[in-house]
């Protein structure tokens, strides 16, 4: 009988279209959440699996030297779990030409993860295998170069060798940098013949491992213990790729956009299940005056919830599965595999999440709901019981609640809640003193007056629904500016005309021809770096800091460098060296701390006189050491540069090739359009985030508005009953909520500012930046969006014949 | 003549149909006299009294009130015939909830944009006895008390023509009669029409004319 009855109340609940905007904001904050946690879970999975690739395995050890091959041998490591190669440059030489390349010797274990992508003269094909002796894999760059035919001879040092295959993708990119010359792949046990590896060539060991938690810890411990200054282990998790770094910004944003709507998702609820209560009193009373029992009609509502999560449950997971099966098929083609199927984690956040509102916004008002008393019947004016402490209460934990799962930190969320809760206090208090006192009568003589008087009259009700617009307009404040700072930190990074060239191993002689031609071909050099290897030593004598870099001397601060404590050089202050903030925490180099600058033409005594931030984003030369120009007169170096040849123009490298044999020259065109096309995609989807939080955001504006306008349409009844014009009404009403929208878009830009200030600053940790437009933004969406929905509303009630509206009051 | 009707015919539309509620409605009333309209529930009552008050449109037929056609008038024009000429009182008084006792009364006067709502209103508040409860909210008040500030607000309307449907309906013997004197008193007071829409004899026995609608049309 109950469910019978709770069925029908449901059905007549759907038909009636008050449950609407409630029933819309459930489904769209579930598809919010279970999309973005479905889409998010399976990016992770993707990335680490991406970074392992990346890596190589779950473990790397760099070394100068392969010392650690005897400690290694305690272990007993299966040799498919451990990878030995080394690393070098060198130049590798065709029948007619030679070309610089990175080389990289593997042993039989190669690849470690993944598999290897070549290319003959059959097409292309995948590997799990290792070079056999004797042949080697070049890049296309490389074969170009060197103008190779499969099956061509090369020399690599002493040795003769076979070109057998182009290398596609590789799955450890991670072991060597782009920018650097292109690579080849040989068999670890070719290495002896070539004669290349010396005492005191520079040659990088690396040793991977795969394993599972504990075997890798072992390994560790192995390593931490045998390991040696200029040592370096990497292990996964500690990525710090520029895709990793977007991805991870993504992410954040994602969760980001994933909470404010699961926020204002849960303001709605609130408010139209409030709505729901106030409709459902005279039912309740009735129902009790017809005697049915305190508990039935308790099941008759919880049964009735229970079909309204069911119903939303179902709808929103449906639309997450396909919001985030989009999202996948806007970025699949970047992943090397299939992604990987997402595991139960959403699904919980998702139905944990219904739980909350549930629980915090929608049964404090049932049980109210359930207490009236069936005196209703008799007095129409009847109402709730006053105290709306606990509800306000329950609200609250919910809304912290939420607060914390989305964050997963104690400390963010009591700042965010007590955020909020300051902001609230401030803002109901500044409209009490806004609004001030109001005189007697209604003032229905003009427009102005009645607005003016309804905004003094309903105080209370007033500060809430601004409360909600204000929630509205500021948290898609908030998801708007977090969008545009990603993408503009992005597309700044790559530029229009960023560099799409590279130019290394230039000579002095190259460097004074290259420019003029180059330019003579319409292209602009604008800086060459010179480069040396240079070591430094701590002048105190502790600590010697054993490790080569590459140091450059330019009188100019780089393009995006920010000079993060010191000074960059002045005319009278020319003698420190700059560092990168990176170099500066790693070996706890401080400003002032006098060094020595090992170089190969002598050493300089000098001291650190500033840090750098650099963008490792970008596509052009960076440096962990400058110093000034007159410092390094002596010394000899190359030059590297970078450049930009338009794309129509692309005969100007291979010209450029020719003309200066000795420099390599690679270019990034590939890579700047991969990522640029990355961005296009992570563009859509954010946006697509920021379109359904600002959805919701009209669904909290809307139902507030209803909620509102549930009181005025008696108002408006016997206003127009007793001779008001629908002009006066309608004007007074979109005065009225022109300024409700106005205070609230103020206000919501402030919420916006202070929010987006602390989150820059204190969750995604960069430098937090003004964005003027939000204070313009904020109050013309507020006018815009609350006036516009209020004219609707009021057009609504316009169209009923005062008696019709009267009728349904009674 | 303030007002008079001519074959007043009201539907409303039910599914493919229409229901007929009122048809042939045809009578006349002079200026300053009353009139009582009786009949079982549901015989069309309220309707008619809202089509006459300019509340709601007819299907056919003319209402003419004091001399204008309401069925040639939009919903504007007729909102300002209301504002003008017509005043209400209803079953359920129909006061404004935020609106104090005063603030009820006075409301006629601001719609209108006379000189001194206050003074009015507080004329009229006394008239019907409730001076003392001005500051009051309606909730605060009881129902026959209501029925005297929702009276009070209709007279400050100083209309032509009053209209008032069971404006004792919801209220008891004692009040009831309280309520009916006060009306007739009141009107005798100004050279208003008054249209009463009742199912008290005693009332209806006050009035000078009276008509009796069943099922949608006069019966004599
Ligand atoms: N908007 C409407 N749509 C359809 N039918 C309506 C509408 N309004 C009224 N009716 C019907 O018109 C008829 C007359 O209604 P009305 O309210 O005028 O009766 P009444 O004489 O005032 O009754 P009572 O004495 O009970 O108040 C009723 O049968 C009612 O169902
Ligand atoms: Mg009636």
């Amino acid at each position: 009988m109950l469910a019978n009855l709770s069925l029908k109340l449901f059905v007549r609940e759907l038909r009636s279209g008050y449950l609407t905007s409630m029933l819309l904001s459930l489904v769209l904050a579930i598809t919010i959440v279970s999309g973005i946690s479905l889409f998010t879970d399976r990016l992770e999975k993707a990335l680490s699996s991406e970074t392992k690739e990346f890596l190589g395995g779950d473990l790397k050890f760099e070394s100068n030297e392969n010392a650690i091959k005897d400690s290694l041998k305690e272990l007993n490591l299966n040799s498919s779990n451990f990878l030995e190669m080394a690393v070098f440059a060198s130049m590798v030489i065709s029948e007619e030409e030679m070309q610089l390349s990175s080389i990289k010797a593997v042993d039989k274990s190669y690849p470690l993860v993944g598999e290897v992508e070549l290319k003959n003269e059959s097409g292309t094909y995948k590997t799990r295998n290792n070079p056999p002796p004797g042949t080697l894999w070049l890049d296309e760059r490389l074969k170009n170069l060197l103008f190779l035919e499969y099956g061509d001879v090369l020399y690599l040092g002493d040795a003769e060798f076979t070109f057998t295959a182009t290398i596609v993708y590789e799955p450890d990119r991670g072991s060597t940098n782009f920018a650097f010359a292109p690579k080849t792949i040989m068999n670890i046990e070719d290495l002896g013949k070539t004669n290349i590896i010396q005492p005191g060539s520079r040659v990088e060991y690396n040793y991977l491992f795969t394993g599972s938690e504990t075997e890798i810890g072992q390994i560790r411990t192995l390593l931490e213990k045998n390991k040696k200054k200029g040592d370096e282990i990497e292990s996964l998790g500690e990525d710090s790729s520029s895709l990793g770094r977007a991805t991870d910004r993504s992410e954040n944003f994602f969760l980001l956009g994933g909470l404010i709507a699961v926020l204002l998702s849960a303001c709605t609820v609130g408010i139209s299940s409030q709505r729901f209560a106030r409709r459902h009193i005279s039912y309740v009373a009735i129902l009790k005056t017809l005697g049915m029992q305190l508990n039935q009609i308790r099941s008759l509502y919880l049964l009735l919830f229970l079909y309204i999560t069911l119903l939303t449950l179902s709808l929103g997971l449906s639309l997450g599965w396909f919001l985030q099966s989009n999202f996948i098929s806007l970025m699949d083609s970047y992943f090397p595999t299939e992604l990987p199927t997402p595991g139960f984690y959403p699904l919980y956040v998702t139905c944990l999440t219904v739980l909350i509102c549930q629980f915090g916004f929608i049964f404090p008002h049932i049980s109210k709901l359930l207490d009236i008393s069936p005196m209703r019947v008799l007095r129409s004016d009847i109402s709730f019981n006053q105290n709306i402490l606990p509800m306000f209460f329950m609200g609250l934990m919910a809304f912290f609640l939420l607060l914390y799962i989305y964050t997963n930190q104690i400390t963010l969320s009591l700042i965010i809640f007590s955020g909020v809760i300051v902001f609230s206090f401030i803002g109901i208090g500044f409209i009490y003193l806004m609004l001030g006192r109001s005189k007697l009568g209604l003032g229905a003589q003009d427009p102005v007056n009645l607005a003016l008087s309804e905004l003094r009259r309903r105080k209370l009700s007033n500060s809430f629904q601004i409360f909600a617009f204000t929630v509205a307009i500021g948290l898609s404040l908030i998801t708007f500016s977090a969008s545009k700072n990603l993408l503009g930190s992005w597309q700044n990074s790559i530029p229009e005309d960023s560099p799409n060239n590279f130019a290394i191993n230039i000579t002095k002689e190259d460097k004074d021809l290259m420019k003029p031609f180059l330019s003579e071909k319409g292209v602009e050099i604008k800086t060459f770096f010179p480069v040396a290897n240079a070591k430094i030593l701590r002048k105190d004598g502790q600590a010697e800091i054993d490790r080569n870099f590459n140091i450059t001397w330019v009188e100019d601060l780089p393009d995006q460098n920010v000079v993060s404590a010191g000074n960059w050089f002045t005319e009278d202050e020319i003698n420190g060296l700059s560092i990168s903030s990176g170099i500066s925490e790693r070996y706890n180099l401080e400003i002032g701390e006098q060094i020595i600058i090992q170089m190969e033409d002598g050493a300089i005594e000098t001291f650190i006189q500033s840090i750098r931030t650099v963008n490792w984003d970008n596509f052009s030369p960076n440096f962990f050491l400058i110093g000034h120009p007159s410092l390094f007169e002596k010394q000899t170096s190359t030059f590297i540069t970078s450049f930009f040849i338009p794309k129509k123009d692309q005969k100007v490298a291979s010209d450029l090739m020719r003309e200066f044999r000795t420099v390599s020259i690679f270019s990034v065109e590939e890579l700047i359009k991969q990522v640029r096309e990355i961005i296009n995609q992570v563009t859509k989807a954010l946006n697509s985030i920021l379109l359904l939080t600002c959805l919701s955001s009209i669904f909290l504006a809307f139902s507030a508005l209803q909620d509102g306008f549930d009181q005025r349409r008696h108002q408006s009844a016997i206003l127009r009953t007793l001779g008001a014009t629908s002009g006066l009404v309608r004007t007074s009403s979109l005065i009225e909520f022109s300024i409700l929208g106005l205070l609230s878009g103020i206000l919501g830009s402030l919420m916006a500012h202070t929010g987006v200030y602390f989150i820059e600053s204190k969750v995604f940790e960069v430098t937090p930046s003004f964005y003027p437009e939000i204070w313009v933004m904020g109050p013309i969406i507020g006018i815009g969006v609350v006036s516009g929905l209020c004219f609707y509303l009021v057009n609504g009630l316009m169209k009923q014949s005062p008696r019709d509206l009267l009728k349904l009051q009674t | 003549m303030i007002l008079s009707t001519k074959k007043l015919r009201k539907e409303f539309p039910s599914g493919e149909t229409s229901l007929v509620i009122l048809d042939d409605i045809s009578f006349n009333l002079e200026e300053g006299k009353s009139l009582a309209i009786t009949g079982p529930s549901g015989s069309g009552k309220s309707t008619l009294l809202s089509l006459l008050a300019g509340l709601d449109t007819a299907t056919s037929g003319d209402i003419i009130l004091d001399g204008i056609n309401l069925n040639n008038l939009n919903e504007e024009e007729r909102a300002v015939i209301r504002k003008d000429k017509v005043g209400f009182v209803f079953q359920s008084f129909e006061l404004l909830p935020s609106l104090t006792a005063l603030e009820n009364v006075m409301l006629p006067s601001e719609l209108k944009s006379e000189e001194d709502p206050e003074k009015k209103g507080e004329y009229f508040l006394n008239r019907v006895g409730l001076s003392d409860r001005k500051g009051h909210y309606p909730n605060q008040l009881s129902g026959g008390e209501q029925q005297r500030v929702a009276i009070a607000r209709a007279f400050a309307c100083s209309a032509k023509i009053l209209f008032a449907d069971e404006p004792t309906g919801n209220l008891d013997p004692k009040n009831g009669k309280l309520i009916s004197d006060l009306l007739f008193e009141v009107n005798s007071e100004t050279d208003n029409a008054l249209v009463v829409v009742t199912h008290d004899q005693e009332l209806a026995s006050k009035c000078d004319k009276k008509i009796q609608l069943k099922l949608g049309r006069i019966v004599d």
